[in-house]
């Protein structure tokens, strides 16, 4: 019965080739984490001997320098479908040019930002090109048998496997920071191919009145990252303070976030970002299985806390139980002071 | 059009999530202790969607795909003052990932006629938000996920609703019929008042389709699912020294080593 049912819906696997990366770019600003995505999928192309295709949607994009540092940063061929339905970003005519381009060209595997772009682009392509698409992928590993897409499950004390043996492309969700970017090369040698627009304005279901973006703060490539949690109760300055004296950034967990002490684009954790810095320094934050997933790759963690039981100490290199108010200020004039004469026997 | 919106509203019976766990020792999940709820995002679903039949007029319509004892999340739903409530329940649908899942209720929301349907930003128990794009995709809809507030304009068969995207937010006109993904936590979710609860878990009862009600028998279940789960492991832990440190002092030296 499955192969009677497969067989309806199944790909053609061996008529598709090739590593697709989707370029989420928005009036000319490139999300950070398609870079990512073009090292690994470098990789896997590499391991493939196949071509790493970069897929730019937009107006005018053409002209930028988009295309260019594609190839720079490893894409051996970038499709390019300029239009001005394509400007700014809609899941519908977006939705409509890649299933036209999935069909023609018929990629194997596909990776997409883990941003809401990303995902409700993703969500829609999966279905009309009936891919198998996996969200918020970690780990992706071409074995002897198979590719193999692995997320956490269960709140990140499980690694979920998942495989898509009959259906193409495979397709899954990268959040930033996950992967390195590589620097871009110049010398690099690739081809820009415009492709055929399939969609017009007249047959768009939505159109954006409004649409308002500021600088959006990329924590994923911080060296030093300092995070608050609700151990804070809003008290956020002295986070501003301590990240500004070590040259990093500061971060949140989601409760942090949704209270809006702290910018939607500084959450760490499963369904924030994922940062990987020198040092973190976690004050007032629990260490909810969530956040932790978000920053366990981090080199060294500190951790203020308290609730000597907040597992946040069994997530830390070194600990202090402290009401963060007490120790903060004497931890900025301490490290002020020492890197202050530092400074000056350099 | 005068006589209101057909809104539906797609919630989902998850585990609890703080009560699933792993067993360290077996890697095995504890599922079985959990208490099956109403996945938490979903509320704000529900909540949307009564706020605009309140606007606009017209009927919520809760629907879940599941076993016949996920019957209780519609409770939920009605209880918060859904009007209807439809259970897609069948052997076929079993072991169906995003794709089936999403198909089987794109089927419902035209079988029902929506004008708007609502669902959570994503399940607690596989977290992809891949479900309202899915419908939509299906049903060849307009879509607005992560959305933080809504503008219904029954005038011109339109819902605007203000999106969060990175780094600020966006406004987008959809035409009717339309899928809408509310973004966690924007809305207060009311209670269910106690007779309409009453009523909900006594005397209501939802209707139920099958696979073959809604056309999809052919189309569901794990046979046609592109992804399949390749297997599990128990994510290992980082090794961490977690000493504990008495003075302010002792923690600039650790901070000032790794500058």
């Amino acid at each position: 019965m499955a192969a009677g049912a497969d067989a309806d819906t199944a790909a053609d696997v061996e008529a598709h080739s090739d590593v697709w990366v989707f370029v989420e770019q928005h009036a000319g600003d490139v999300a950070g984490v398609t870079w990512e995505l073009l090292g690994k999928g470098r990789e896997l192309a590499d391991q493939k001997d196949e071509d790493l295709v970069a897929l730019v949607m937009g107006e005018a994009v053409r002209e930028t320098d988009i295309p260019e540092e594609a190839i720079a940063r490893g894409a051996d061929r970038v499709l390019v479908a300029d239009d001005p339905a394509f400007e700014p970003y809609r899941a519908d005519p977006y939705g409509e040019q890649f299933r036209h381009l999935v069909e023609v060209r018929k990629p194997d595997i596909a990776l997409i930002g883990g941003t809401h772009t990303g995902r409700d682009f993703a969500g829609r392509v999966a279905v009309p090109t009936h891919a198998g698409l996996t969200a918020d992928t970690t780990e992706l590993e071409i074995t002897d048998e198979q590719y193999e897409m692995r997320r956490p499950a269960f709140g990140g004390d499980a690694l979920a496997t998942i495989i898509c043996p009959n259906h193409r492309p495979q397709m899954s969700t990268v959040r930033p920071g996950v992967f390195d970017a590589p620097e871009p090369d110049e010398s690099q040698e690739g081809a820009v191919e415009d492709v055929e627009v399939v969609v017009g304005e007249d047959e768009t279901l939505t159109e954006v009145l409004e649409r308002e973006v500021g600088d959006v703060a990329d924590i994923t490539d911080a060296e030093i990252v300092v995070a608050g949690g609700m151990g804070l109760e809003g008290d956020v300055d002295p986070l501003w303070d301590l990240a500004d004296l070590l040259g990093g950034e500061v971060a949140a967990t989601r409760e942090v976030v949704e209270e809006g002490w702290i910018e939607p684009a500084r959450q760490v954790g499963q369904t924030g970002k994922t940062v990987r810095p020198k040092l973190y320094i976690a004050v007032g934050i629990s260490g909810a299985i969530q956040h932790v997933e978000g920053m366990d790759d981090s080199e060294t963690v500190i951790a203020i806390n308290n609730d000597a039981n907040a597992p946040i100490f069994e997530n830390a290199d070194y600990g202090i139980v402290a009401d963060y108010a007490d120790v903060l200020p004497e931890l900025i004039e301490i490290l002020r002071e020492r890197l202050d004469a530092q400074e000056v026997t350099a | 059009m005068t006589d209101g919106w057909n809104i539906v509203v797609c919630v989902k019976q998850v585990p609890d999530a703080d009560e699933v766990s792993i067993d360290p020792e077996t890697g095995i999940l504890n599922r079985a202790d959990a208490e099956a709820v109403m996945n938490s995002p979903d509320y704000n679903a529900v909540e949307a969607a009564l706020e605009v039949r309140d606007v606009v007029g017209g009927t919520v319509t809760a629907v879940t795909m599941g076993p016949a004892s996920a019957d209780e999340v519609l409770q939920v739903a009605v209880g918060m003052g859904a009007d209807n409530a439809v259970l897609l329940t069948d052997r076929a649908f079993g072991g169906s990932d995003t794709w089936p899942t999403s198909l089987a209720l794109a089927r419902a929301a035209e079988e029902l006629d929506a004008d708007v349907v609502f669902g959570g930003e994503e399940t607690t128990d596989s977290s992809t938000g891949q479900v309202p794009p899915g419908i939509a995709a299906h049903n060849d809809w307009a879509q607005l996920t992560y959305v933080e507030g809504l503008e219904p304009r029954p005038e011109e068969d339109r819902l605007v609703a203000k999106r969060d995207v990175e780094g600020g937010y966006e406004r987008v006109a959809a035409d009717l019929p339309v899928v809408v993904a509310m973004e966690f936590g924007e809305n207060e979710p009311r209670t269910a008042g106690l007779h309409r609860k009453i009523y909900a878990e006594t005397d209501f009862e939802p209707v139920e389709w099958s696979a073959a009600d809604i056309g999809v028998e052919d189309e569901v279940g794990l046979a046609v699912s592109p992804t399949q789960v390749g297997g599990m492991a128990t994510a290992e832990p980082v090794p961490r020294e977690q000493e504990m440190v008495e003075g302010v002092e002792e923690l600039a030296d650790h901070i000032v080593e790794v500058l």
